[in-house]
């Protein structure tokens, strides 16, 4: 007969949470009995989950939707979305994030000089050999990779992601390096507000042209490639369009230069644009003036409007946001929406969260190399300052991300990283994650300029068997009730039985919390999203 | 208004670093790997002697390569009219023979050429042409036009026999897999040979509990993770003999310091160690040259060729006589334009050449059918021979594998470049 755990009273110099109910332990349903075959020792143990109700395990629901619209459920995010009223008050609030205190998240542009700075700056910068442009572009990654883990508007981060991938531009030793950061920031700030807007700006944008060759395309010789690219992944899709619509697409966005290798500015340079007639689709326009500036945007406004465009962009929420298969209804119903509200996009997503496709989807998108690695340090709770050396966590987990598969906006191509579950659950990302997980469960590494919990505060009780400690665990970092599956493979882990109780002193709590937490992790639980 | 200075090789260059793969789609159809991981393993199968008797590596230079820099068309008048920055003097080429020669910076090969080890085609590619990148990667490397499964030709090679290792198909340099090893059967990406491990396996009580622990979590856990986590975990013994053998490369080989160079090095040590690898695939770019493809005094073709010719050098003198069962192949989503823009650069063409080297080539020679260029601004090379007849040949000359299986539905060409074929 196990022991009733301490009363809340006891636990509350322990517990970190707010609310503490009155502890009971129940019995899981699901027993796991192991078979012939294990280990003599453990022959004849069975692993039955147990309940530890003085930990707070979120609904299906609100773990369902901190996975998905944030980069991790944690104990402090579920209480944020009880305290807002549920879920779907939560996500509401959230699509207003200047409404949302970030104090410390707002200044964390300043842990390195080159996110502000301007492009001349950033050019000099790299002649002088005082920070070379790859250095830079990883600093942009950096930020972006702080701001996700931190920050409390966690849709405005998600959907910042979403679009900066979907209209991507490489962060990676290039010459737009001198406008990357600028790129990102306009990004950000159309995420939640009208694709139209965001596409005209993001296309015209110096980084874009840079990236794209469009910066240097000339009427002589107008380079195709940001034109391609513009229909074929930002907007209409493969198949949509013809290749005498890419020339002509070419055609018309002729002229937005920059001044290269000098001042870096951008400018209008009409002498580069294409005059004369330019049809793509049902888009014509007589282009006579050699500023092109006003058919660009009325050419990009009819791309962003196209019901190609509605549908491409729908299906890659759907994908984001859903499942690898989304349903055909649920794309059309989406991009039904995104038209009828002149490609505003809070109301798509309001939309995608009330489906029930939506709500039954919980575990079917694997974690990208970058939401495992900051949702490990939001599950375990590591506090990064600003960097003062390159070995510094908020530098080094840069290098974290490229382990796992591929660091932010490091893919090379312009279609952006892939996002489908495949892609990422190849034999070395699985070993990859498996030794990211352990080596930062024991805060080995990175540790400069970080802070880790320490062993003994993950135990909610002077005293606490070790069934208990994993269901607890299993709220806190998961969110959700431990298995009888969790519990084996913890015991497993640790050479721990069920019943046996920790202490400050048991070996868990001296030196086997790092096998304890990353055997949690270790799992498709904290794996998928 | 300054013309754009014709300096920044180093900084237009900055990454070399994998022009990815293609569309990575769903894999196709249900069959998964299904070990029944559990405390006692049962391997069911695997390459029954673990050895490959024969190996080909898959060299994709990512981005559209200009194939007519590499194996210049010096016959052909139009190549010199249309090209007049960036076209490669004739007086420079290496192995010419009466229509075509190679990049200066190729040197590295010649050795190899002159023995017979090195071949190329000219004028392959896709049945129609496709000038998006992302889309011709997936349609290559699917190489099954017409059916909406999506599974890679080299993923149905190795699906030839009963053997079901991981280590069968090897992704050496990236952990994201290209399209043409997505399939049925499990396949390994690596970042390189060390990555190859579990870390935390063995613990102070001598028990490998985490082994344990990791078997009862994944054991039936479902979809891409469940098998990746799986043969994860079978991968990890397997492939310590590769981490066994010497990092060093042998015979004197002499590697370029870039991403190829550790990726071909990591292929040459898993052959060594003989766990079972029958295709190797690597990945070089990105070679989308719309820009600054330059001359033999400056640009991206220079510095690539030259990278390219090492490395490839490199690696077939690192396997010494173990390059008699290994054949390297290079292939590329398409090739580019025959006449060049206005930033020395080469727009998205069609045809392209593709090399051979090594283990049954009938080197020597260059091969295909040259069908004259056009120097209008949009004319192609055009496509003379179906990469996948290219493809066919080492397959079935290598590995015995049937056109059925491997390229369902297509009538290949005889092209004569592998022996017996």
């Amino acid at each position: 007969m196990p022991e009733a755990p301490p009363t809340a009273a006891a636990n509350r110099g322990f517990s970190r949470r707010r609310l503490v109910q009155a502890g009971t332990v129940t019995a899981a349903t699901a027993a796991v009995t192991a078979t012939a075959g294990v280990s003599p020792a453990s022959a004849a143990v069975t692993y039955t989950p147990v309940r530890y109700t003085a930990t707070p395990v979120p609904t299906a629901a609100t773990r369902h939707i901190a996975n998905r619209f944030s980069y991790g459920y944690t104990p402090t995010l579920g209480a944020q979305i009880v305290r807002a009223g549920g879920p779907d008050k939560w996500f509401e609030a959230q699509l207003n994030p200047a409404a949302i205190a970030d104090t410390s998240v707002d200044g964390f542009d300043t842990w390195w000089f080159s996110i502000n700075a301007d492009a001349p700056t950033l050019w000099r910068r790299d002649q002088n050999k005082i920070e070379g442009g790859w250095q830079a572009m990883a600093n942009y990654a950096r930020w972006s990779l702080v701001r996700r883990m931190y920050s409390n508007r966690h849709v405005l981060e998600v959907m910042t992601e979403f679009w900066e991938n979907h209209l991507h531009v490489p962060a990676i030793g290039s010459p737009w390096m001198t406008h990357r950061s600028a790129y990102g920031k306009m990004i950000r700030s159309h995420a939640l507000g009208r694709f139209d807007e965001m596409l005209f700006e993001a296309i015209t944008h110096p980084a874009m042209g840079i990236y794209l060759d469009n910066a240097k395309s000339t009427a002589k010789a107008p380079n195709e490639n940001l034109g391609r690219e513009l229909l074929e992944l930002h907007t209409l899709g493969v198949g949509n369009y013809t290749e005498s619509d890419v020339k002509n697409s070419a055609r018309i966005i002729t002229g937005w230069a920059v001044d290269m290798f000098n001042t870096w500015d951008a400018y209008y340079n009409e002498d580069w644009h294409v005059t004369g007639r330019v049809t793509v689709g049902s888009f014509t326009d007589a282009n006579t003036s050699p500023d092109g500036r006003d058919v660009s945007r009325r050419y990009l406004s009819y791309l962003a409007h196209h019901p190609d465009t509605a549908r491409r962009i729908a299906r890659k929420l759907a994908i984001r946001f859903v499942s690898d298969t989304p349903s055909q209804a649920l794309v059309d119903h989406l991009a039904r929406v995104y038209l009828d509200n002149d490609t505003a996009i809070k109301p798509v997503l309001r939309a995608l969260v009330a489906t029930a496709e939506f709500q039954g989807s919980a575990g079917q998108k694997v974690r990208t190399s970058t939401e495992d690695i900051i949702a490990t340090y939001r599950a375990l709770g590591v506090k990064v300052a600003k960097p003062t050396s390159a070995k510094a966590a908020a530098n080094a987990m840069l290098y974290q991300t490229t382990d796992l598969g591929l660091a932010p906006f490091a893919w090379a191509r312009p279609d952006g990283q892939p996002d489908h579950n495949e892609a990422w659950s190849s034999a070395s990302r699985l070993l990859a994650s498996f030794r990211i997980h352990y080596v930062m469960s024991g805060g080995w590494y990175p540790t400069q300029d970080a802070r880790y919990r320490k062993p003994v505060s993950w135990l909610p009780a002077r005293t606490i068997r070790f069934d208990q400690l994993v269901d607890h665990l299993s709220r806190t970092l998961l969110g959700q009730n431990s298995s009888a599956a969790l519990l084996k493979a913890c015991c497993q882990a640790t050479g721990v039985s069920p019943r046996e109780k920790v202490t400050a002193t048991h070996a868990i709590a001296r030196y086997k919390m790092p096998r304890l937490l990353s055997t949690i992790l270790d799992t498709p639980a904290f794996m998928t999203r | 208004m300054t013309d754009q200075p014709t300096c920044c090789d180093e900084f237009a260059g900055a990454s070399r670093r994998g022009f990815l793969r293609g569309a990575l789609g769903a894999a196709a159809g249900a069959a998964a790997v299904s070990a029944t991981f559990g405390d006692v393993f049962t391997s069911t199968a695997y390459a029954a002697t673990g050895t490959a008797e024969s190996v080909m590596v898959v060299l994709s230079l990512r981005g559209a390569v200009d194939g007519m820099s590499l194996v210049v068309p010096h016959a052909d008048p139009v190549y010199y009219s249309a090209r007049p920055r960036i076209a490669v003097p004739s007086e420079k080429l290496l192995v010419k023979d009466g229509m075509f020669g190679l990049h200066p910076n190729l040197a590295p090969l010649v050795p190899m050429w002159k023995a017979g080890k090195l071949a190329a085609v000219q004028a392959t590619g896709l049945h129609a042409p496709n000038r998006s990148h992302f889309s011709a990667m997936e349609e290559v490397e699917d190489a099954d036009a017409g059916s909406s499964a999506r599974v890679g030709w080299l993923n149905r090679m190795i699906g030839r026999d009963t053997g079901r290792s991981p280590l069968q198909a090897i992704q050496m340099g990236d952990g994201v897999p290209p399209a043409s090893l997505y399939g049925p059967e499990a396949v390994l990406a690596t970042r390189d040979v060390n990555s190859v491990q579990l870390r935390g396996a063995s613990d102070p009580d001598g028990r490998r509990g985490r082994v344990a622990s990791l078997n009862t979590t994944w054991g039936n856990a479902p979809g891409p993770l469940g098998k990746g986590a799986r043969s994860a975990l079978q991968v990890v013994k397997d492939f310590k003999p590769v981490q066994a053998t010497s990092a060093k490369p042998q015979n004197g080989a002499n590697y370029p310091t870039e991403d190829i160079g550790d990726a071909l090095a990591g292929a040459a040590r898993a052959i060594r160690a003989d766990v079972g690898a029958e295709v190797i695939t690597v990945d070089y770019g990105s070679w989308d040259m719309h820009m600054n493809l330059g001359d033999l005094a400056s640009g991206e073709m220079r510095t690539m060729s030259s990278v390219l010719g090492q490395a490839m050098a490199a690696f077939f003198t690192d396997l010494g006589p173990l390059g008699d069962k290994v054949t390297l192949v290079t292939i590329s989503e398409f090739g580019r334009r025959v006449k060049e823009n206005a930033n020395r650069g080469l727009d998205h063409g069609y045809g392209n050449v593709m090399f051979l080297a090594g283990a049954g080539v009938k080197g020597g020679k260059f091969y295909g059918q040259w069908p004259g260029l056009e120097g209008n601004t949009d004319s192609d090379l055009l496509v003379t021979t179906d990469y996948r007849s290219v493809l066919n040949e080492v397959a079935r000359s290598r590995f015995n594998a049937s056109t059925a299986q491997v390229f369902p539905g297509f009538q290949p060409e005889r092209i004569g470049v592998m022996a017996g074929q």
